[in-house]
């Protein structure tokens, strides 16, 4: 058998659900079928790829207990082979999964996203962080300043209380009953220091980031928020944001 | 060569390492673990890197694949490899996969002269890119193939001596293979040629009676322990290190084993100059 036919026959033998016989491979001295040895490389990859899964989505696997996440992830791993060559990226696609698989606890996915997005952060890009002295600076220099975040930062939807049963399990306390919320929260998901760090955003701390993500100066921002939040103290909170964005570690130094 | 005796750099050691000077020679980390954007992997490698010499290990590279590298990932490792100056970088001599997929796993080549032709491609290929030798590893294998037409370590020793890589020996491996496909590990310690092995890798392995399983979450075995000491005898003094990926214990009961490791070298490289 030529290397091409080989390891593509080898792969294929792997991705099966079900581990045969390969008569491409050598008779054993020890009396152990071929299926027998294949079984060792079958078995592994499912093994090493959902023990990954346990690994990233560790909350999202207490919250569904160890036998039934280990079931979903072993179904998943069948319908999902690793194209990544950094083995802790697998898992990307899982919270769309349990959305599929889980069509009425939709907050098992929400936690699974949560999960996800907090183990990016933790090895997400490295950026030197402003801080108010860095601002205080840029604003005698420049009439007009752009905020760029962290890149770590991303912002995630919840419906349901999903950010209590995380706590919850954290904590390792029972998790409340799940609840879907009058209106949906956005979470703040980055990295400061070396952790990962979370928090709800109000809407007008919402509409701000967006804002920053999508290039508005600070003093555009101040005059889209003014029009957006007619009853609110703009400047005072626009103020305060500004001093927790940075103590928070969530806008760069340019 | 000077660089004494190592251990596999892993998280639950970091702080160890960041409080106080510990008695090991060098570190050698998992290459993947570190080719990330950036947060406490790698900030955790630079401080420690700056109190020991490290050596790079890598899983992912597949360097038997017939498709060739990945760019991408090589790319990725010369960043890594400039960040922390190692004193060499290695992977296996293996494949992880093809059309796009990747079982990591280090999954054994047929030893054909086909599966040479591309191996020495690879290997090439790397060593351009890394502009320093490659340090291949004998993977444990649980198969063989019936196309294959030389042994493993005849395969290791045309690889090296083609392409100029190096050799990293890893005991265990070698011990696990020979008892799965019933041949003489001394065979293999005997034929590989002595200046082409850079590194030994010491490590535990399972045994399921018929089959052994190389699981890293064990001590070194007795059996292992007297290849060690052939190995010593054929090759000399090679740096060594204690590979340990699963169940990992308090780093002083890596060191204990580390200095039995010591010991041996002591005692068989003093009885070799003897003799």
């Amino acid at each position: 058998m030529k290397l091409a036919e080989l390891q593509t026959t080898f792969q294929h033998a792997l991705f099966d659900a079900e581990c045969t016989e390969a008569e491409w491979i050598k008779a054993s001295a020890r009396g152990l079928s071929s299926r027998d040895r294949l079984d060792v490389y079958h078995n592994a990859y499912r093994l090493r790829l959902i023990d990954v899964l346990f690994d990233t989505f560790e909350h999202t696997a207490i919250y569904l207990g160890d036998d039934w996440f280990k079931q979903l992830a072993a179904d998943y791993v069948q319908l999902h082979p690793s194209t990544y060559t950094n083995i802790g990226l697998y898992g990307r696609e899982l919270p769309g999964f349990l959305v599929q698989r889980l069509a009425g606890d939709k907050e098992v996915s929400e936690l699974a996203l949560m999960d996800w997005k907090l183990r990016r952060a933790f090895d997400g890009a490295d950026s030197a962080v402003m801080t108010l002295d860095d601002l205080q600076q840029l604003a005698r220099v420049e009439s007009s300043i752009c905020l760029q975040a962290v890149p770590t930062l991303t912002i995630c939807t919840q419906h349901f209380n999903t950010l209590d049963i995380w706590h919850a399990i954290n904590q390792d306390q029972t998790p409340p009953v799940v609840e879907s919320l009058p209106e949906p929260i956005e979470l703040l998901i980055w990295r400061k220091g070396h952790s990962p760090h979370f928090r709800s955003l109000s809407k007008i701390e919402s509409a701000a980031i967006a804002c920053v993500h999508s290039g508005k100066s600070l003093d555009d921002i101040g005059a889209i928020l003014e029009k957006d939040f007619p009853d609110a103290d703009v400047a005072t909170e626009f103020g305060i944001m500004l001093h927790r964005w940075l103590d928070d570690e969530i806008i760069s130094r340019p | 060569m000077t660089f004494g005796f190592g251990l596999g750099l892993r998280t639950e050691h970091y702080n160890d390492f960041l409080a106080e000077p510990q008695p090991v020679d060098w570190l050698e980390v998992i290459s993947d673990n570190y080719m990330v954007d950036g947060g406490k992997p790698l900030a955790m490698l630079d401080q420690i890197r700056a109190n020991y010499p490290m050596a790079m290990h890598g899983v992912s590279m597949s360097i038997g694949s017939i498709k060739g590298l990945d760019n991408d990932y090589l790319t990725k490792l010369k960043i890594l490899e400039q960040r922390i100056e190692p004193m060499w970088v290695s992977d296996h001599l293996c494949w992880t996969g093809v059309h796009g997929r990747n079982m990591h796993d280090l999954l054994p080549l047929p030893y054909t002269d086909e599966a040479l032709q591309v191996v020495k491609r690879n290997v090439e290929h790397a060593q351009e890119v890394l502009q320093r030798p490659l340090v291949l590893e004998n993977v444990s294998s649980y198969v063989e193939y019936e196309s294959s037409e030389m042994t493993e370590w005849e395969f290791l020793t045309e690889v090296s001596q083609v392409t100029g890589c190096r050799l990293l020996l890893d005991l265990n491996n070698i011990y696990v293979s020979a008892f799965n496909h019933d041949f003489s590990p001394s065979s293999f310690i005997e034929g590989v040629p002595v200046d082409s092995v850079m590194q030994f890798h010491l490590a535990g392995h399972q045994d399921n009676g018929d089959i052994l399983i190389d699981t890293h979450d064990h001590s070194v075995c007795d059996g292992v322990w007297d290849l060690y000491r052939q190995a010593l005898m054929r090759f000399g003094y090679v740096p060594t290190m204690i590979e340990r990926d699963d169940q990992i214990p308090a780093l002083a009961e890596l060191i204990s084993e580390l200095d039995m490791a010591r010991a041996i070298a002591n005692d068989v490289l003093n009885t070799k100059v003897a003799l």
